[in-house]
């Protein structure tokens, strides 16, 4: 143990060298005076276009409305358990909120197909059919929306840097191809993480990673690596990564948000 | 197993320096259990160092499809998976109460279903991976290897390959065993491959998982699972298994399952959560947007179909991979010690080598003989002493004559059985120095005789009842008379120091068992034989692995193989019984699709075997005696 300790530091050493040098070398070669690309020049792969909903994880609370407190698997606090045990979906209709489950913290785990496109050079935009919903992703500046169900979104292009350099050619290095598409939502009006009730509060901090994953021979796919913390329903963060198929536009329909 | 596991608590340190591939060489070299290639020279794109950082503790978040990772699924909850509709009756007539069966109890978790199911992942060290439900132990190789061939044994946790493809290992796994893909039954079989991403967000992780099962599923399912970081060992890796009597006095036959059609428990699920009967039952269907307004439909009359096969359809064919190479060629598995798998001439053969000489059990179809010869000459110094045959099939006998006259059997000359017995006499033991022994139930003999086979080719040291053994290179070799299985001349073939069974085609992991009543066979007869192979079976670790059964046809097994063999068998004559008890004949069997949730595993609607003949063979040993006066 002690001979393999002595080792690995040494090559530790090397190793956070070659790295350094790498990684120098990547950062000297564009001219001071290039401004940086746009975000849609800067994407880490290609997200837009539309995708359905693949729905194999918590089949049961997705595809149907389930019965009033059954929260099952969501880290409700007593709180959270006492919201959702009140819920009245005439409740909603009547307040013209039949919106609450189509939240941006609820509506990718709808049964729904996406279409994504870029408004502009700095925002990316994500319909869903199911609900007819919005959201917009904007990248390097503050966002706006908040106090909407969809909320504000900041986005960024999350390109983790290879923690190993490896000292053999093509092995690994500093710079990593790929990487995720960051989401972080706040500000969101309160809504439903699921349709019957289970509740979400203003408070709410909602990060997501879009991962595009293509299967060798196969289709892609888009998974969406979701955290929320909400420290006034939840008692831990509630991670779920619904995920999606790319499709053709065929099967688009949008629909109006139901309550029940 | 030992070195594996404190490789993997040591390995962290080094595959965090980046030297994943000196441990990767280090694991290809103690893998013994399932036999690979060796590594191809390193394709350009194959090898890849370490993108991320993968390794420690892993827990999941259990924040989705938290009944199934905690307490366990429901029954007949099969919404958002694509099955077919073998997949569907194979699940509906799943009863829970199989794993109490002894050679159930131990079944590990599959590779897909362990990502769902387990609640502690060990630190994934480079390819070393280690997670705690049925001690799931994983190899992922980095260093470009194809996998095996499809003849190679499958295994619980299956032959992975990984590499680092951007920011995500993508991982490809092939040599599955039949499992789960949900604990209430939703079955995977043994022709399922995966694909699974693994992608780092700081200290989440998440792994997608991709599933193609020809066999059960439509099209490939799609799951995905988190876990987090933990900070030290969960500390609670032991799973040890051993199984036991569950109920005392159940007959080896019983094989807990539903019939099509009388599921006592179908309805619960959709009244439970008053949902209509059968929407989880749909297959691709139910995964996709819109399938809450289309169920909303569904009467009660299309759910109590979906329990029973769709009538007059014609019965599906086996979507399974041919393990044949099919290219001309005899291909070498190394099984154990000095036992090997020859594959390519039409039926599996085995040969064991050592200073007595080969003893070879089956000799293929003949057609490829002069280079099975060949391929035992590299094997073995000595020429081949004796043969055994399992049957007289001919794909157990059809290179008898070659093989014998390549071989000599020194123990004869000058002995009793040639000076008293010359060929004149028996055409059987003549000139011992150039032809090898062959050994077979009297049956055996006698139907080849029948047959007019040529003396050269027929067994001439044969046993008329329960056992024949010869000490032999080492091992005691035993053979054992299974009467009236697929014929009335099977034997099985035990090497008991290799741990080595040769099933002939008492076990053909390619097709329905080719049960041939007008020879003998019938089905209660197969069934006793495939009990008497799990009666002498015994597992290495939660449920695979320790001795392995060579079958006539298909990929080397080990018990699990055997026994998902012998629950088909079994559930297929309770099928069948219960019609010909209520009077049906022949043809309402065969219309009735009883095979429907094995056919797309073992189905043929051509060639020399098919399910109707199948069927019929299992209808013929069934029905009563006709009476006489």
């Amino acid at each position: 143990m002690k001979l393999v300790g002595i080792r690995a530091a040494a090559i530790a050493v090397a190793t956070t060298l070659t790295l350094a040098t790498l990684s120098a070398q990547g950062r000297g070669g564009a001219p001071a005076n290039t401004p940086p690309p746009t975000p849609k020049a800067a994407a880490l792969f290609d997200i837009t276009g539309y995708w359905v909903a693949l729905v194999t994880e918590d089949w049961r609370y997705r595809q149907f409305t389930p019965a009033k407190g059954d929260y099952v698997s969501v880290p409700l606090n007593a709180e959270g358990r006492k919201v959702a045990d009140t819920w009245d979906p005439a409740k909603d209709e009547a307040a013209g909120e039949q919106c609450r489950a189509y939240g941006a913290a609820g509506l990718m785990r709808i049964p729904t197909r996406l279409h994504i496109t870029w408004q502009d050079d700095n925002t990316l935009k994500l319909e869903t059919d199911a609900g007819t919903q919005t959201r917009t992703f904007a990248f390097g500046r503050t966002p706006t929306g908040g106090g909407t169900f969809q909320g504000a979104s900041a986005a960024s292009w999350d390109q983790p840097r290879a923690i190993f350099a490896s000292p053999i050619p093509n092995r690994g290095g500093p710079q990593v191809r790929g990487g995720s598409l960051k989401v972080v939502t706040t500000n969101m009006k309160p809504g439903y993480l699921r349709k019957n009730g289970v509740p979400y509060s203003a408070n709410a901090v909602m990060t997501e990673y879009f991962d595009r994953l293509d299967v060798p021979g196969g289709e892609s796919l888009l998974v969406v690596t979701t955290e929320i913390v909400d420290p006034e329903y939840l008692t831990t963060p509630y991670w779920t990564s619904p995920h999606f198929k790319r499709v053709d536009a065929e099967g688009w329909h949008p629909t109006a948000c139901t309550a029940r | 197993m030992t070195v594996f596991r404190n490789f993997g608590r040591l390995g962290f340190g080094i595959w965090a320096l980046g030297f994943g591939i000196c441990f990767t060489t280090l694991l290809a070299q103690g893998q013994t259990s399932q036999p690979a290639p060796a590594p191809a020279a390193a394709a350009a794109d194959a090898p890849s160092g370490p993108a991320i950082d993968l390794s420690g503790y892993w827990t999941p978040t259990m924040n989705e499809d938290g009944m199934e990772r905690g307490g366990g699924s429901e029954l007949h909850d099969y919404g958002g998976f694509p099955l077919n509709e073998a997949g569907r009756l194979w699940a509906l007539s799943y009863d829970p109460s199989r794993v109490t069966l002894r050679h159930h109890q131990c079944d590990a978790y599959v590779t897909p279903y362990q990502m769902e199911r387990d609640p502690h992942t060990q630190r994934l060290v480079a390819i070393h991976w280690w997670a705690q439900v049925t001690e799931g132990h994983r190899v992922i190789w980095m260093d470009g290897r194809p996998h095996p061939p499809a003849w190679a044994p499958h295994t619980f946790r299956g032959f992975s390959t990984g590499k680092f493809v951007g920011t995500a290992l993508v991982v490809t796994t092939t040599h599955l065993k039949q499992g789960w893909l949900r604990r209430n039954g939703t079955p995977e079989s043994d022709q399922a491959t995966v694909t699974e991403f693994f992608v780092r967000h700081g200290d989440h992780l998440t792994n997608t998982t991709v599933v193609s099962d020809p066999v059960f599923l439509t099209e490939p399912v799609v799951r995905s699972n988190d876990y987090y970081r933990a900070p030290v060992d969960h500390g609670t890796w032991l799973y040890a298994c051993d199984d036991s009597e569950q109920i005392v006095g159940r007959a080896p036959d019983v094989v807990p399952h539903y019939d099509f059609g009388k599921q006592p428990y179908a309805r619960e699920y959709s009244e439970r959560h008053k949902l209509p009967l059968g929407v989880a039952w749909t297959g691709a269907a139910s995964m996709l947007p819109g399938y809450a307004d289309a169920a909303k439909t569904m009467t009660d009359a299309q759910g109590t179909a979906l329990l029973s096969p769709a009538p007059g359809r014609p019965n599906e064919t086996s979507k399974a991979v041919d393990p044949e190479p099919r290219d001309g060629e005899i291909h070498v598995l190394p099984i154990r010690a000095n036992v090997y798998m020859l594959v390519g001439d039409g039926g599996n053969i085995v040969v064991q080598t050592g200073d007595q000489g080969a003893f070879v059990v089956d000799t293929g179809t003949g057609r490829l003989s002069e280079k099975v010869i060949a391929a035992i000459d590299k094997l073995s110094e000595r020429p081949i002493q004796f043969i055994a045959n399992t049957s007289f099939l001919s794909d157990r006998t059809g290179g008898n004559g070659k093989l014998a006259a390549a071989g000599m059997d020194p123990s004869l000359p000058g002995s009793f059985f040639v000076n008293s017995a010359p060929r004149a006499v028996t055409g059987l033991f003549a000139d011992p120095n150039r032809h090898a022994t062959i050994m077979a139930h009297n049956n055996v003999t006698n139907r080849m005789q029948d047959a007019k086979i040529p003396d050269e080719a027929v067994p001439g040291d044969t046993y008329l009842e329960e056992r024949r053994r010869k000490s032999h290179n080492g091992d005691s070799i035993e053979m054992f008379y299974e009467p009236n299985a697929v014929t009335d001349g099977d034997s099985i073939v035990f090497f008991r120091r290799a741990d080595v069974i040769v099933a002939g085609n008492i076990v053909d992991l390619t097709r329905y068992p080719m049960i041939d009543p007008k020879n003998g066979g019938s089905v209660e007869g197969e069934i006793k034989a495939l009990n008497d192979i799990l009666n002498r079976t015994n597992y290495e670790h939660e449920g695979e692995g320790g001795t392995y059964v060579v079958p006539g046809h298909g990929f080397l097994a080990d018990e699990h193989e055997v026994v998902e063999y012998r629950d088909m068998m079994v559930i297929v004559r309770d099928r069948v019984k219960a019609m010909v008890a209520a009077g049906a004949t022949l043809a309402q069997v065969k219309a009735a699709r009883l095979t429907a949730d094995y056919d797309t595993r073992y189905g043929s609607n051509t060639g020399p075997w098919t399910t109707d003949m199948f069927v019929e063979a299992v209808y013929n040993s069934l029905k009563p005696a006709p009476k006489t006066n």
